[in-house]
């Protein structure tokens, strides 16, 4: 196994820094982190960011070379300390909305983030409209 | 010359069912007797003409006749004869073939079992039917027909069936769903006649309930099915992804359950005719819809079938004519006899108005967050979104939430008056108990609690304890208890069991990306996972590399294999994920990459309760089944 | 007032219906783009000729250029290539290239073999600008014009008809 180590520094070309916080703990981890948070955090955002060139699947679901691609740079993205926000903003300047499965909720997207809830607010009040005669 | 056969027969399948949809019509507006027909006799003979042609079909296949084009791309002389079988509805052409096979199913059924004495009425409904059926029969033999041959020089050997179908689920999933879709046309069929008809609403909602249960019972199935092949076939581990061909099916499962709990009131009361006519109408819309979206490639998908916008423009013709008509016919007429319902606040009838509103807004959702990134498209002009799990299950949440409540005290509701809520303190203290035992379950099982699933486990107990206690009260004996209310109770309480899975498989499950050496071992979750090694495989259409791992939670070792598979014919290449199926969780692991030598990576998870969701399905799908069986037979 | 109810579910029933017609009918299967009008990334790859030569932004100077992104691998990259070699020849533009996930040797051999229509090709084994460049497969072509910015993107194959529809009015800024 020790002969992989090193293998995988040179694969995601990872700065080892003497620094405590960012020692990574291996454990046969294909993508090892220093924290757990950052670990769920990972495989959160695997779930949430779509396979471009798959028809219909996330990164997690994909083996694919250009989600394995992706997958690297939402490690390093990771590691170097990201919030899910920028890392999702980072991929989507690159390939727009497209890349995440969460919609973002801007004017063109209101219909559909509101639109269930008004129809279930409107469909109430033709009831009590409807009830009161 | 044996594909001709049933090339020509299927002909006169087009032909007969063409008679079928004119003539009894004919016969009852022209009050000419000279023009009936014998319709119990022709539907069993329009099911035999389609039978037979799915025969040769599937023969065909069987005898590795890759002269018809339809076999050469789906089969191959290496595929195993089981699959052979399967690959007759693999494909768009064949699944067709079987669609209105089941829709003549359905319409014998009906024929023979059905509770009216109405003959005008039921010729109206079967020759509704029978329209159906021209349509698609007309639709396979003009654009998708799946004896067309190629011809002087056939092919030695086919293409091959889609590895990810050659697997035993799916062999029986598409005939489950297809029975669902298709079982469908029968409730449409009735809401049209009963309009033509002016029936009391009573009497056409006894006629449809139990039509529209089977047919939820066989959707409930096929996309209970469909999930668990996804779940071990595609080899990522989930269990329902909101693939716009999984919610085609969810959006009319949604609406068939809204109609029979519709039909329920219309039957007792008299009341929401109005409304059940509407819903069946789009219950079957929706299904056919659910085919456009899938058949005509406007939306892109895992699944999606051979694309083809002639297709796509046909089912929207079909569904045209249909819909159009029906709600043309609805729009015209004058619904005198309605009976304006009780809107008593706390009675079961607003009951179950609350319960169609949310699961028919829930499901006009769905199919525009399914829709969505086409208009999307459209008014951005050319800007790309996807829709997928995370904003699905960002709607669905207070949906499910609102449903589940309502569905944990629905059935103490009273008919007409207020009801009394006496039951209430006793049904919270209950449920209040169950869901801290669940959580102490929970906590000894995986040592953790997830605040985040609690709201959803508290539902599930909320639920199973308003459907069984209300059965105490009753006091029923055994008898009594199966006849009238095993079936609310199977169904009711798998709705229980389905909303546990859910609520534990998406808040505990874990997942990892590992690499391994042979004999490397590697600790997750409470399991110790080791690589003992590879080995090469040759399958009949395949060769295959396996890992066989072995996990391991201290007292229990197991091994598991899972493989890679490339197949031979097409060189596709597939992950067998290797399971070990435990009563409260799943070890579930996948082969990744070849990294060095024997070194891989494997995608490694963990997934609780994950079963308890196909098991929920399974006893929504029994129960309904026996509702609707029950009300067959009743007549 | 009630007959005008009835008809709702019909009414938005067409408009269903029309819109899905209208969905089938325009069926564009281009990719949004989302880096137009914006700076060319940075990056630090090697060039695919010479492992130890290390390029940069600052190579891509002959501009406006087209970057034109290939492999060994990608059967369509040679549709076009004779197309790309015709834009060289003609002396139209500069041509970059983006070798993507592809073999080294391979590469070349094919270049050699097929003449080559970059001024330089950059490796991206890892497909690193590739991301950067949103980049879905090969073949991919990007319009860069004379301040650095990319101006146009196109999937897949491109030949006269796709140059005179979406490059060329660049070329004439």
């Amino acid at each position: 196994m020790n002969k992989l180590i090193p293998l995988f520094f040179l694969v995601f070309s990872i700065e080892i820094s003497g620094d405590e916080e960012n020692k990574l703990d291996f454990n046969n981890d294909a993508y090892p982190f220093s924290s757990e948070a950052k670990e769920t955090l990972f495989y959160s955002l695997l779930n949430e960011l779509r396979c471009p060139k798959c028809q219909s699947s996330n990164l997690s679901g994909s083996n694919s070379p250009i989600s394995n691609d992706l997958k690297r740079e939402v490690y390093e993205l990771v590691l170097e300390g990201n919030s899910a926000e920028q890392i999702k903003s980072h991929l989507v300047q690159r390939y727009g909305n497209f890349i995440i499965y969460n919609p973002p909720i801007e004017p063109a997207t209101y219909i559909l983030w509101f639109g269930p809830f008004l129809l279930i607010l409107l469909a109430i009040f033709i009831i009590l409209f409807v009830r009161k005669r | 010359m044996i594909p001709e056969i049933g090339h020509i027969i299927l002909i006169s399948h087009l032909v007969l069912s063409f008679m079928g949809g004119i003539l009894p019509l004919a016969a009852i507006y022209s009050k000419n007797d000279f023009l009936s027909i014998p319709t119990k006799k022709l539907s069993v003979f329009l099911f035999f003409l389609i039978l037979v042609p799915f025969l040769v079909l599937i023969y065909s296949f069987l005898i590795d006749d890759f002269s018809v084009a339809y076999v050469s791309q789906n089969s191959n002389i290496n595929l195993p004869n089981y699959y052979k079988l399967a690959a007759t509805w693999g494909a768009h052409e064949g699944s067709l073939l079987l669609w209105i096979l089941a829709m003549n199913g359905w319409l014998i059924a009906y024929m023979f079992f059905n509770n009216s004495k109405d003959k005008d009425y039921i010729s109206t409904v079967f020759s509704i039917s029978c329209q159906v059926i021209f349509a698609f029969s007309l639709f396979t033999l003009f654009t998708s027909n799946p004896f067309e041959r190629i011809l002087p020089i056939p092919p030695l050997s086919g293409a091959d069936l889609n590895p990810s179908l050659q697997d035993i689920a799916f062999t029986v999933h598409p005939p489950l769903l297809y029975f669902g879709y298709s079982g469908l046309m029968i409730p449409f069929a009735i809401s049209v006649a009963a309009m033509l008809f002016s029936k009391d609403t009573k009497e056409w909602a006894s006629n449809s309930r139990p039509w529209t249960l089977m047919s939820c019972s066989f959707l409930t199935l096929g996309i209970a099915l469909g999930s668990w092949w996804a779940y071990y076939e595609l080899g990522w581990g989930g269990w329902w992804f909101w693939d716009p061909v999984e919610n085609a099916a969810f959006i009319p499962w949604l609406l068939s359950v809204a109609l029979f709990h519709s039909l329920i009131a219309s039957e007792n009361r008299g009341v929401y005719g109005k409304w059940s006519i509407l819903l069946s109408i789009f219950a079957f819309a929706t299904s056919l819809l659910g085919t456009f979206l899938v058949r005509s490639g406007i939306l892109t998908s895992v699944h999606a079938f051979a694309l083809d916008p002639e297709r796509g423009l046909f089912i929207l013709g079909i569904l045209a004519f249909f819909i159009i008509g029906s709600l043309f016919i609805y729009s015209i007429k004058d619904f005198e006899n309605e009976t304006t319902p009780s809107y008593e606040l706390t009675s079961k009838e607003f009951g179950f108005l609350l319960n169609n509103l949310l699961l028919v807004v829930l499901a006009v959702s769905i199919l525009f967050g399914t829709i969505f990134p086409l208009i999307y498209e459209a008014i951005t002009d050319g800007k790309q979104i996807s829709v997928g799990a995370p904003y699905f299950e960002v709607i669905l949440f207070p949906f499910a939430l609102a449903l589940g409540l309502l569905q944990g005290f629905a059935l103490y509701l009273s008919w007409g008056t207020s009801s009394s809520f006496k039951f209430l303190p006793r049904l919270l203290i209950e449920s209040v108990s169950i869901f801290v035992l669940i959580l102490i379950i929970l906590f000894i099982l995986f040592d953790n609690l997830h605040l985040t699933s609690f709201a959803t486990i508290f539902l599930s107990s909320w639920i199973l304890m308003g459907t069984l206690q209300i059965n105490k009260n009753k006091n029923l004996n055994y008898w009594r208890f199966l006849r009238k209310r095993a079936a609310v109770t199977f169904a009711h309480s798998g709705m229980a069991i389905l909303t546990l899975g859910v609520a534990v498989v998406s808040s505990y499950s874990i997942e990892k990306e590992i690499i391994l050496a042979p004999d490397d071992s590697v600790e997750f979750g409470n399991q110790t996972i080791l690589f003992k090694n590879t080995e090469d495989i040759m399958g009949p259409n395949y060769f295959s590399k396996s890992a066989t791992m072995s996990f391991s939670d201290g007292s229990n070792i197991s091994d598991v294999l899972t493989e890679k598979r490339t197949y031979s014919p097409s060189g596709q290449l597939t992950t067998e994920a290797g399971i070990k199926t435990e009563i409260f969780q799943d070890l579930y692991i996948s082969m990744g990459d070849n990294l060095e030598a024997d070194i891989w990576s494997f995608k490694v998870q963990i997934k609780p309760f994950i079963r308890w969701i196909w098991l929920g399905a399974l006893m929504i799908a029994i129960g309904s089944l026996l509702a609707g069986i029950k009300r067959v037979r009743k007549t | 007032m009630k007959k005008v109810i009835d008809i709702f579910p019909l009414a938005i029933f067409v408009v269903l219906l029309i819109v899905l017609f209208s969905f089938l009918s325009e069926k564009d299967d281009q990719l949004e783009t989302a880096l137009v009008d914006s700076d060319f990334p940075d990056f630090s790859l090697s060039a695919l000729s010479n492992d130890n030569k290390t390029l940069t932004k600052g190579d891509i100077s002959k501009l406006p250029a087209l970057i034109n992104v290939w492999a060994t691998w990608c059967i369509a990259c040679r549709v076009e290539h004779p197309f790309l070699m015709q834009l060289k020849n003609e002396s139209v533009l500069t041509i970059y290239g983006l070798n993507y996930k592809d073999n080294r040797t391979k590469a070349l051999s094919l270049l050699e073999r097929d003449g080559d229509p970059y001024e330089f090709s950059i490796y991206d084994f890892e497909g690193r600008l590739a991301i950067d460049l949103g980049v879905y497969g090969a073949p991919e072509t990007f319009f860069v014009d004379k301040n650095g910015v990319i101006r146009e993107r196109h999937v897949g194959v491109v030949d006269e008809t796709v140059w005179e529809k979406k490059f060329a009015k660049y070329l004439n800024e």
